[in-house]
């Protein structure tokens, strides 16, 4: 966008006031990219900050010529966040399943929405993010760029630096994956509750 | 087509990507394929939630955190100064207390009796305020000194009746020996009467310089 391009011109510039702009622009984005893939509040604003602070010391190797500054932005999320998964796939692999629960948990309801809609939201966005815990990160963050993070496939491609036939591929089969993971927890949640959902 | 070619078409042809050809061929392989259709219906649900899917509002922390991490405590505006130093006032507890002590003022002001319509340029000036209060000081005082003194005049005459009236009873008691004499009582069998009747007119006369003390007073406050 071109106001985030003057904006990162005024932050070169040293107008704080632009960087509060541009991290009130973009903080949730990220923030529900990092939640997308680790299922985790806490853990997501960790890393949001993270990302953040690591924008702010590069911001001046942004390149204008590379793409928009939303695309540089999710691209160095995405780099952070695949570091990350990296860094504690040790710690992950012990990780209790109260752990998962909780994160889940943690996502307050919208407050207009009727306490039965509350429900049933609640239960599709715990089995969307289950399922999209147990893809490999690969699919999971083609997956989550594409349907959840609204990007157009020339935009995974660039964040993700692959051609864009891989990313195509790449997200067909994360979503095949997820409905087989889907279709699996919703048999092993039982039939009442799968006909719920359906509903 | 094959399910592994469908399989792999499933996205593009969910989207409308596919070429007349594929499209077709796709649809022909679906009519006779119910995993293939199963497996569709599962994709379609999977896109439906996809884009149901809410964004989650970070916590309302998250964005001053960050900034604080990054360039620091900001450096505020002056208007920010002046809202930060106002915006403990914006509170009803406040209002409720300066619409109490403006009652409080007024109610305060109509005891005493002071018109605020009749507020002078001059009763304005601080030498004037320092004036009245100094005058009314000394007043204060000087009534204060008199009433002492005056106080101190009829507690003595109290006590000058007290006495008197306390002399008598030893007359009283040796009375039934003496005959009493006919024709009344006499100056000499009450010597203490005449004291009495002095101390009396003493007494009034104390009662009436208190009095014209007060009015003198009063005058001098009118003054």
């Amino acid at each position: 966008m071109d106001s985030d391009l003057e904006l990162v011109r005024r932050c070169l510039k040293g107008d704080d006031s632009a960087w509060a702009i541009l991290l009130q622009t973009h903080t949730r984005k990220i923030y529900n990219l990092c939640y997308r893939f680790t299922g985790r509040t806490a853990e997501s604003e960790d890393l949001t900050q993270e990302v953040f602070i690591k924008i702010f010391q590069t911001l001046k190797t942004f390149d204008v010529g590379q793409g928009t500054f939303a695309t540089w932005l999710n691209r160095v999320a995405r780099n952070h966040l695949v570091d990350h998964y990296r860094r504690t796939k040790k710690d992950r692999l012990t990780a209790s399943l109260d752990d998962e629960e909780s994160g889940v948990l943690e996502e307050k309801p919208s407050a207009q929405a009727a306490p039965s809609v509350h429900v049933e939201t609640r239960e599709l966005k715990e089995l969307l993010q289950r399922g999209l815990d147990k893809l490999s990160p690969d699919l999971r963050e083609a997956v989550v760029l594409r349907d959840l993070q609204d990007l157009d496939y020339a935009e995974v491609a660039q964040v993700l630096g692959v051609p864009e036939g891989t990313v195509k591929s790449r997200i067909n089969r994360g979503r095949l994956e997820l409905a087989r993971v889907l279709k699996r927890m919703e048999q092993v949640r039982g039939p009442a509750k799968a006909a719920g959902s359906e509903a | 087509m094959t399910h592994l070619e469908l399989e792999n078409l499933a996205s593009d042809y969910l989207e409308g990507q596919l070429d007349a050809v594929q499209k077709a061929a796709a649809e022909a392989h679906l009519r006779d394929c119910g995993v293939c259709r199963d497996m569709l219906g599962d994709l379609r649900r999977v896109l439906e939630l996809c884009r149901a899917a809410e964004d989650i509002q970070p916590a309302p922390w998250l964005v001053p955190k960050i900034l604080r991490a990054t360039v620091g405590e900001r450096e505020l505006t002056l208007g920010e100064r002046v809202s930060a130093f106002f915006r403990p006032t914006a509170q009803p507890r406040l209002a409720y207390a300066v619409a109490m002590a403006i009652f409080s003022l007024s109610v305060i002001i109509n005891a005493a009796g002071l018109s605020l319509r009749n507020v002078t340029v001059a009763d304005l000036n601080p030498r004037n305020w320092f004036y009245q209060a100094n005058r009314s000081g000394h007043l204060l005082y000087a009534r204060a000194e008199k009433f002492y003194y005056d106080l101190r005049v009829v507690y003595e005459i109290e006590s000058r009746f007290r006495q008197l009236r306390s002399q008598p009873s030893e007359p009283q008691q040796e009375a039934p020996r003496q005959e009493p004499a006919p024709g009344g009582s006499t100056e000499r069998d009450h010597p203490a009467g005449t004291q009495l009747a002095s101390v009396e007119g003493l007494a009034s006369a104390a009662a009436g310089s208190f009095a014209a003390s007060k009015l003198a007073s009063q005058r001098s406050n009118t003054q």
